[in-house]
């Protein structure tokens, strides 16, 4: 029985985008590698890599539980503003320790996230419309507040243990004689645990799996009795929270809290989540996916980088890498359509695989 | 009957009028003066027309994210093609429209080749265009100098307005005649308002999704041409700040989100009154934060309230109804 179940999900896991992911980023590391060795320096390198690596994991995160109920947050960056200026508020004109001034900063990223949520389970309007509409407001808002409350736009002051987060690597974390490696940045951790989090909330709590009903068919989870509204409301302050998560790590690695957090923040939450296989329409959502989304669009950045390719080729090749595997996607979905069902394959696995194409649309 | 202007229509004449009259006694009447006015109206001419731009995607309930990068785009192509390969400037400027409809064209057929969300598509192109327009012109900006006869043409005004504000009002008429009186603009409002219904009376849906990015790619072109003519050059800036404005107005201007309808007067009447906002900022001591503030605000306290107000007549409507019923039950009773 166990090990049906273990064939089965083998199956579904070759079928998603995942494993095409994993070779993507495997050859292309082996690729940047043998023409530029200085590709797998580990200081230089390799753990700036797996820093932004981490950082828009969570970025990622952040957009992908909203996409898992079929709705858009927009103003992901601006909410990972807000995290970050109340947080530099409160270490650098409070002088709070990292322990009191990071919930308080999670706790207004997470409160913005909620009026969000708020309004669109309120009034029923599209969360496109909404969101977008509070980033600019946001927009507006953070630098007006970074202006009066801090000295030259920038909050420096951090307390003890935010560069041991932002900046430190396992090189410096040692037992006794043996250290780690210095290509490993400390700031994975955030990452991971942010990771486990969420996968447990959608793998084994109740409420999780309410917010997939919730995505897959909203109606029906009403009526099996869901309190839609609330749920929505739920994934939109997950969001705000995991966005302010990316914002302090995003402060805490480049040691300071300025209002252009969050700016770059929009086209990479979007990037990971749909590459690793997250539906827009809602309903399903690929954590490791989204993590490997990320990877390989960070090892694209980091190589061409090396090779001096500017920044505007790097984002022409970031849009072109987002259609080019949406449409592979289709493609790969309408090929399913085509060909004819072998005989050991259920009805019900076809008609799975299909309603997942039409997911996409 | 039909009503002549709407009540939401009616509602932003009078923001308007306000907006203008207390710009006017704070500014003791220097509002009103010459220059001002001219500005004004200048100034105007690209928020109507990317309102527009977005309002025809709307029409059909898709979005276009890359309503700044078309027109960024199609700017600094005219600019590099006066500059560097020596077109004739007024060919130049004018072959922004021809790009902006043709980038417009290349977003309709990957929506529909592709299948996939039109969002992700506009998002995924703007960020290509982006690097395109950063390539085309770098850091550099390209000054009007080389194409001074336009440059003319874009600070001319006739009795004090612009033309360019009237070429956009001309653009913003025929856009209402399109889709009051063509055919393709009513199968536009068709596949917008119910797509099913549509297709089974022999529209072609994927058809109208292709013209409605490619209208509007080409209203995003003409606002570049416009911008080419009346500003100082062209640099990687231009349409950098396009995109809430193009949202703004139309929603703020009444067009449905779900597609189905438009609203060119309401479109039209809202960009004016987000101009007043911008107008007013250097008055009050805004920054330009600020001005996003309250715009944004704005938009969001319009759709909330529409939709309010569009469940409370729902309610009504079946009050009403059930009244009705019960008035009917008695009869029968009896």
């Amino acid at each position: 029985m166990k090990s049906r179940w273990f064939v089965r999900a083998a199956r579904a896991e070759l079928r998603s985008p995942r494993p095409l992911l994993v070779v993507l980023i495997v050859v292309l590391v082996v690729v940047f590698a043998t023409l530029k060795p200085a590709f797998l320096n580990g200081s230089f390198v390799i753990a700036p890599l797996l820093t932004s690596v981490s950082i828009f994991t969570v970025v990622g995160l952040a957009q992908m539980v909203v996409l898992s109920v079929g709705h858009m947050n927009l103003a992901v960056g601006q909410m990972a503003g807000i995290g970050a200026l109340v947080m530099g508020v409160c270490f650098d004109r409070f002088g709070m320790p990292l322990i009191i001034g990071l919930p308080i900063g999670l706790a207004a990223g997470a409160l913005v996230g909620a009026l969000a949520g708020w309004i669109i389970a309120r009034t029923g309007v599209n969360s496109f419309i909404v969101t977008l509409a509070m980033s600019f407001t946001l927009m507006g808002l953070i630098p007006t507040l970074y202006q009066s409350w801090s000295t030259g736009n920038v909050f420096s002051a951090k307390p003890t243990g935010v560069d041991e987060i932002g900046r430190g690597t396992f090189g410096d974390v040692c037992f006794g004689a043996v250290c780690g490696s210095p290509a490993v940045p400390v700031i994975v951790l955030p990452a991971l645990v942010c990771m486990l989090i969420i996968g447990y909330f959608y793998a084994r709590t109740r409420v999780g799996r309410e917010v997939l009903v919730t995505g897959s068919n909203a109606q029906t989870a009403e009526l099996s009795g869901v309190p839609t509204a609330r749920r929505i409301i739920l994934v939109h302050a997950l969001s705000g929270l995991l966005a302010a998560v990316a914002g302090f790590m995003l402060g805490a690695s480049t040691g300071s809290f300025t209002p252009a957090i969050g700016s770059e923040f929009m086209l990479p939450s979007f990037l990971g989540p749909i590459l690793g296989g997250t539906l827009l329409a809602g309903g399903a959502v690929s954590i490791v996916g989204t993590m490997l989304g990320i990877t390989l669009t960070a090892v694209i950045r980091k190589g061409l980088e090396l090779f001096g390719v500017g920044l505007e080729t790097l984002n022409v090749l970031l849009g072109v890498i987002l259609l080019a595997a949406l449409a592979t996607d289709r493609l790969r979905l309408i090929t399913v359509r085509r060909r004819r069902p072998r005989a050991e394959e259920s009805v019900a696995a076809l008609a799975a695989e299909l309603q997942e194409s039409e997911g996409h649309r | 009957m039909r009503k002549i202007i709407s009540a939401n229509n009616l509602l932003l004449i009078a923001v308007v009028v306000v907006g203008a009259t207390v710009l006017g006694l704070v500014t003791k009447g220097e509002f009103f003066g010459q220059v001002s006015v001219t500005s004004f109206f200048r100034y105007l001419s690209v928020p109507i027309l990317i309102g527009l731009a977005q309002m025809v995607t709307l029409c059909v309930g898709q979005l276009n994210l890359a309503v700044g990068a078309i027109g960024g785009v199609a700017a600094c192509l005219s600019g590099v093609m006066i500059t560097s390969w020596g077109a004739p400037p007024w060919i130049g400027a004018l072959s922004a429209i021809l790009t902006g409809a043709i980038l417009g064209l290349v977003n309709g057929l990957l929506v529909v080749g592709t299948r996939i969300n039109g969002f992700i598509v506009t998002l995924a192109m703007s960020q290509i265009l982006l690097g395109v327009q950063y390539g085309l012109v770098g850091t550099r900006t390209i000054s009007k100098d080389a194409w001074a006869d336009v440059a003319a043409f874009g600070r001319s005004d006739i009795a004090g307005i612009p033309t360019i504000f009237i070429l956009t009002l001309l653009v913003a008429a025929i856009v209402a005649l399109f889709f009051s009186q063509s055919v393709t603009g009513r199968q536009l409002l068709a596949s917008g308002g119910n797509s099913s219904a549509a297709q089974l009376a022999g529209i072609s849906i994927d058809r109208s999704l292709v013209v409605a990015h490619t209208v509007s790619g080409l209203l995003c072109g003409v606002a570049a041409f416009i911008s080419i003519s009346f500003l100082g050059g062209v640099n990687t800036s231009v349409g950098g700040d396009w995109l809430l404005p193009s949202f703004a107005a139309p929603i703020i201007g009444g067009v449905a989100l779900v597609g189905g309808s438009v609203a060119v007067l309401g479109t039209v009447l809202a960009a004016m009154v987000v101009r007043l906002v911008d107008q007013a900022s250097p008055i009050f001591k805004f920054d330009a934060g600020a001005v996003n503030f309250v715009v944004g605000a704005v938009v969001l306290g319009t759709v909330a309230l529409g939709r309010l107000r569009e469940v409370r007549a729902n309610r009504r409507v079946s009050i009403l109804r059930s009244q009705r019923a019960q008035a009917a039950l008695e009869e029968v009773n009896r």
